[in-house]
């Protein structure tokens, strides 16, 4: 019986029919589908997913081709398979993931020694501010340059207004 | 495939870029093997090749890695899911193609095959064969597999297989009226 048996008129006789279906087999789910491979289902469930893929050419030879490739050594990918698909998650989506822990997770999303690092800027941000601040001479000169600037102007203000109103009676007097 | 199988899945499923690129690299073989499997009959270049396979991977951590939260180790491994993930994601890949611009030469022929519709077929009476009867049939003779390959599919052993065939064939007789050789 087996392949070397399966004389002409058999494979004649299956050639010449048709499988007659009431309704269409319901669609399967991949997971169903990778159980029904393993032979992992029941007896019920095993013969819904039979019906299905007896019914549907693509899945039959998704069967038969899957089954083949499952059951021996897988050959070496190209590298660039890899190297592309590791890409696909950076260590930015990892911070992302890290974040999820709260505000002390979004200040330090990862770990003790990105907080030391953190920390430390920080520091050196401040002493060079100070440092920039005091030899500029600190608020105290910004204060009295501030103050005597404003006194100075105030006084050119004032001996400025007083000249134009002699001018003016000056000229309302040569007028006259 | 062990290694595929040892996947930790919580972690994966966090983003973690470590876990991550270990699982890229247990189940890059897999995939590769499954997405050049179906589309072997397609004279399609490497870079084809390559695109559907970074296509499986992008299935499985788009959406916060949504299609990997459905799969359930309680069903079936890890690797059988993939292969079957994989399969589906190269088809897609080979349709989308096929409807953007594909040259007739490039298509296989079985792919162009047309049934004839004009020769009439005898209908096999719903219940006259088991679904398990026909699918070996159909396995035998539509898709040409030997006896040993299908009963690596049902997880039996051949003589089943040829003790099923033998049995489906003497129904058909019976019914059709038509004598065993």
């Amino acid at each position: 019986m087996g392949t070397e048996r399966k004389s002409r008129t058999d494979k004649e006789l299956w050639r010449s029919l048709a499988a007659e279906r009431a309704v269409a087999p319901a669609a399967v789910s991949d997971l169903d589908f990778a159980a029904w491979l393993e032979g992992r289902l029941s007896e019920a469930a095993t013969a819904r997913i039979e019906a299905a893929v007896a019914a549907d050419p693509e899945l039959r030879r998704a069967a038969l081709d899957l089954t083949d490739i499952l059951g021996k050594p897988l050959p070496v990918p190209p590298a660039r398979l890899a190297v592309r698909a590791q890409a696909l998650i950076g260590f930015d989506a990892e911070r992302e993931t890290g974040r999820a822990g709260g505000w002390l997770g979004r200040l330090f999303p990862s770990g003790p020694l990105f907080a030391l690092q953190r920390a430390a800027m920080i520091a050196m941000v401040i002493v060079v501010a100070g440092a920039g601040f005091v030899m500029g001479g600190g608020l105290g000169d910004s204060f009295a340059q501030q103050r005597y600037g404003s006194d100075a102007q105030s006084t050119a203000r004032s001996t400025a207004t007083t000249s134009s109103e002699l001018s003016d009676l000056f000229v309302v007097s040569d007028g006259i | 495939m062990t290694e595929l199988n040892q996947t930790d899945l919580q972690t994966l499923v966090t983003g973690n870029k470590r876990a991550w690129d270990t699982f890229v690299g247990a189940a890059a073989p897999l995939i590769n093997a499954v997405v050049r499997r179906t589309m072997a009959s397609y004279r399609l270049g490497e870079d084809d090749v390559m695109d559907a396979a970074q296509d499986v991977f992008v299935r499985l951590c788009a959406s916060d890695f949504r299609l990997l939260r459905t799969y359930d180790p309680a069903r079936a491994s890890l690797s059988t899911w993939l292969a079957v993930v994989a399969r589906s994601a190269a088809v897609d890949h080979l349709r989308r193609r096929r409807q953007a611009t594909e040259p007739l030469d490039d298509v296989p022929e079985a792919v162009l095959g047309v049934e004839d519709k004009h020769v009439e077929k005898l209908k096999i009476p719903q219940g006259l064969l088991t679904e398990r009867q026909t699918l070996i049939l159909k396995c035998l003779y539509d898709e040409e597999r030997d006896v040993a390959e299908v009963a690596v599919l049902l997880k039996i052993d051949a003589q089943t297989v040829r003790s099923t065939h033998h049995k489906a064939l003497l129904r058909l007789r019976a019914h059709f009226g038509d004598e065993p050789p």
